[in-house]
């Protein structure tokens, strides 16, 4: 059938597009993220709350009125996540020796209050949950946790191979993920491995918020797959090919919440029982349950309530978390509340950061802010003419600053600790801080001949460079994070920089 | 006066009559610096500084000054250039060693009749990421390779640990396997300020050689930039003083336009570190030994920075 091939094609493109969005260059990378993930449910939703742009918002509307006239589509074609698993099942079914899935009954009580606990803790300001379940995220941090490293290492070792053959490449650098953020990652991973082989879509109809929001929105969609009792011989042929096991020919119902619109079941009828036409009016009413109405109730009235107090509650935990010594986080992300309210930690400016400096934390931000990415100067640096992460960040948590708003951000400040120095504890040279700060905020003072580091907050951007460079251990310059961005001093050369006509004279000083 | 051991009759006659021939010659083409070089071919000069061309055109004539590339690079040699490609830098902020220099430097060896010529440098804060920018902003990739100088990243596993004899501070350093493999060593810095060692010239380049160069920043800058040299002296030293960072060095700014940077048109080539790094501090406008490192390696007897001892050539093009 057309219907799938054409989901075959679309959702293998999405796939490779994604990979090549996280393992590209730079430039593959910020022109495929500007219209790859305004059209990603999640990111273009977050990105559309903290910093409306006009393709987020076509995105948006774009997902819900393609559910409301053919259901969960979304799932099967632009899902990242979504192809991974149909790629998973697939193997999984070379494996097996009785191919097919069968009827679950949903779990509505779990996806339900999944759903609503997901939106209630994103109303009061922490996004853990969207995290750890957004597919676009989840799968964003598949790509940058396991694949990278494997496309990294392998690319390093075909430098080993040609270097006795006199070609020389640049080697490439994986991203910095401790072993909290990986064993995360991890689970997700082999939980969706396990559902995806033995169960077929079930983490879409289980846990992941958007299928379970965009389930809602496909009761009433405009087309519907209808299985025809009359002319059914009950040969469980679809319900063999349904991945998301939504097809019960018992009582030839099928759940439209729970179908992801692969459209596999109108190949494996051969008497056409199953259609996929527009939806009878009479469907509607019967579909509308009791407990969904309680549900959707319930859910509504939470929103109200959380928005009516939800002022409060982020100011509380914005408080709450500023107390304790917040991580530097990237420029553009204007400070640690609009970061950590923004970040669906999809894990994508990790991958592109070109130092790797961008590192997923655990818990850094607190148990509101799961797996964030924070500037990790122990590692590396954030490089100065370089303003990517903004470039390419999902859900506006960084904003594209132009590479002259970048270079006078203030992410952080640098402090001296002239009781561990080495110029100042022995009077001896050393000066490897001063050498790399791009803004010239470390200055030498000479003290008999002794060249003694002082930092000028004012042109200070807290980029790290310093705390990097520096050989003592414990370091004795660091970087704090500014919890609210500030704008640094231009810095001007107090000398004269011309280039002087000096006349050839002959003469040699020596 | 000659040694009758040595040599026979014949040698004697013909050494004496093609002398004289020489000698002649020249006196009449009034070229008497001609003869000088014949009549000693072993003593070629300690240094020489030419000044007011264009780096390719100075450093063909300060080559030739010293005798020609053939005395330090022989046929089917492989050579490494070690510039200064320290920081992300534009050529026009002095920062790094001038890309046109590399390239006639490189063409130079390959005319000697070189095997291959690497050219390397272990950047200021060595990230992957930062190598190739640093790299490529200097302009020396490209001139490199338009010379066909194969141009070698850093990476982490290319480093042998060695023993520094007779090392003060500096023990062992993780050198980088090219220069311990080639067979012939050239420095090729630029003269630049430096932020906590003064100045950057020849000898602090070569921290670019290893890995370890943080141990030098903790156990004192100027004694480890000092002791390496007992480790392995360069083949040759060629200090590129045409556009030179007065201030704010070693990286200088990231906009070339407030560098500040005075064109000195100059170019400095000698086989012995510390007077070349002596020389180039004059043209500064400082004193050798004002600078710590060149004091403490001319009293290591790394090197001469008396440069009133030594035979310099100089040139004003």
């Amino acid at each position: 059938m057309n219907l799938i091939r054409i989901r075959k094609v679309t959702s293998g493109i999405i796939l490779i597009l994604f990979i090549l969005l996280f393992l590209g260059s730079e430039k593959l990378s910020v022109s495929l993220s500007t219209f790859l993930l305004p059209f990603q449910g999640i990111p273009a939703l977050v990105h559309t709350v903290t910093q409306p742009e006009a393709l987020c918002i076509i995105g948006l509307i774009f997902i819900v009125v393609t559910t409301l006239f053919f259901g969960r589509v979304y799932c099967s074609f632009l899902c990242p996540l979504g192809a991974l698993q149909d790629l998973l099942i697939a193997g999984s079914q070379r494996f097996r020796r009785q191919p097919g899935h069968s009827f679950s009954r949903p779990l509505n009580g779990l996806r339900y209050s999944l759903l609503a606990l997901t939106v209630a803790t994103a109303l009061i300001g922490s996004l853990s949950l969207v995290s750890l379940l957004d597919p676009t995220s989840l799968a964003g941090r598949i790509f940058t946790h396991f694949l990278q490293p494997l496309f990294v290492w392998t690319y390093n070792l075909g430098i080993l191979v040609l270097k006795p053959l006199n070609i020389y490449l640049y080697p490439k650098q994986t991203a910095f993920v401790s072993l909290s953020v990986l064993a995360v990652t991890v689970v997700f991973f082999l939980l969706m491995m396990y559902l995806a082989a033995t169960r077929g879509r079930l983490y879409c109809n289980t846990f992941c918020p958007v299928g379970t929001f965009l389930g809602l929105l496909s009761h009433i969609s405009v087309f519907h797959f209808t299985l025809n009792q009359k002319s059914c011989s009950e040969c469980v042929r679809c319900e063999n090919m349904c991945k998301a096991g939504c097809i019960d020919p018992q009582t030839a119902s099928i759940d439209m919440s729970r179908c992801v619109g692969c459209f596999n079941c109108l190949n494996a009828c051969s008497k056409a029982t199953i259609i996929y036409q527009r939806r009878r009016s009479q469907t509607h009413a019967h579909t509308w349950s009791p407990a969904r109405r309680g549900f959707i109730l319930g859910s509504v009235a939470a929103a109200a309530g959380f928005i009516a107090f939800n002022t409060n509650i982020r100011t509380f935990l914005v408080t709450h978390a500023a107390q304790a010594n917040p991580p530097v986080t990237p420029p553009g992300s204007l400070n640690t509340k609009h970061f950590t309210q923004a970040c669906t930690a999809c894990s994508l400016c990790v991958s592109v950061c070109p130092t790797q400096v961008l590192t997923p934390t655990f818990m850094d931000f607190g148990v509101s802010g799961l797996l964030q990415p924070k500037m990790n100067y122990e590692k590396s640096f954030c490089e100065y003419k370089c303003n990517i992460c903004g470039k390419v960040c999902p859900t506006g948590a960084i904003l594209a600053l132009s590479l002259d708003e970048k270079k006078l951000t203030q992410i952080g400040k640098a402090e001296l600790l002239k009781d561990v120095c080495v110029v100042f504890v022995d009077h001896r040279n050393c000066g490897a801080c001063g050498e790399v700060c791009p803004t010239h905020a470390i200055r030498f003072v000479d003290k008999e001949n002794i060249l003694y580091p002082e930092i000028d907050k004012q042109y200070c951007i807290g980029c790290g460079a310093c705390q990097l460079a520096c050989p003592t251990a414990p370091r004795s310059i660091i970087v704090h994070a500014k919890p609210i961005h500030k704008k640094a001093e231009k810095y001007f050369s107090p000398e004269t920089a011309v280039e002087q006509k000096t006349p050839p004279d002959q003469a040699f000083p020596f | 006066m000659i040694d009758t051991q040595k040599f026979n009759r014949r040698e004697v006659i013909s050494k004496g009559l093609s002398l004289g021939l020489i000698a002649g010659g020249a006196a009449i083409l009034g070229k008497p610096d001609f003869l000088l070089a014949k009549e000693k071919p072993a003593r070629i000069p300690d240094l020489v500084a030419v000044k007011n061309g264009e780096p390719d055109a100075m450093f063909k004539k300060a080559i030739e000054l010293m005798g020609g590339m053939n005395q330090f690079v022989k046929k089917g040699q492989t050579v490494v250039v070690k510039p200064n490609i320290g920081f992300p830098r534009v050529p026009e902020v002095g920062a790094t060693t001038n890309p046109l220099l590399i390239k006639t430097l490189i063409e130079s060896c390959y005319t000697a009749g070189a095997k291959r010529v690497y050219v390397f440098d272990n950047v200021v804060t060595a990230t992957p990421g930062n190598a190739r920018n640093c790299y490529k902003l200097s302009g020396i990739e490209e001139a490199s390779k338009a010379a066909r100088g194969i141009v070698v990243p850093i990476d982490d596993f290319s480093y042998r640990e060695v023993k520094i004899p007779g090392g003060k501070k500096l023990k062992t350093a993780d050198v980088h396997s090219l220069i311990l493999d080639c067979d012939v060593f050239i420095n090729a810095p630029v003269l630049k300020h430096h932020s906590s060692a003064h100045l950057s010239i020849a000898m602090k380049n070569l921290m670019g050689i290893v890995k370890n160069r943080m141990e030098y920043h903790l156990t004192g800058l100027d004694q480890c930039i000092a002791d390496f040299c007992m480790y392995r002296k360069p083949d040759l030293n060629v200090v590129d003083a045409y556009r030179v960072l007065m201030s704010h060095g070693p990286s200088g700014p990231s906009n070339p336009r407030s560098a500040n940077v005075q064109m000195k048109k100059t170019l400095l080539l000698s086989k012995d570190i510390v007077a070349i790094d002596a020389a180039a501090a004059r043209i500064f406008g400082k004193e050798p030994e004002e600078i710590d490192y060149i004091r403490i390696a001319h009293a290591q007897k790394t090197g001469n920075m008396n440069l009133k001892e030594l035979k310099i050539v100089t040139y004003a093009m």
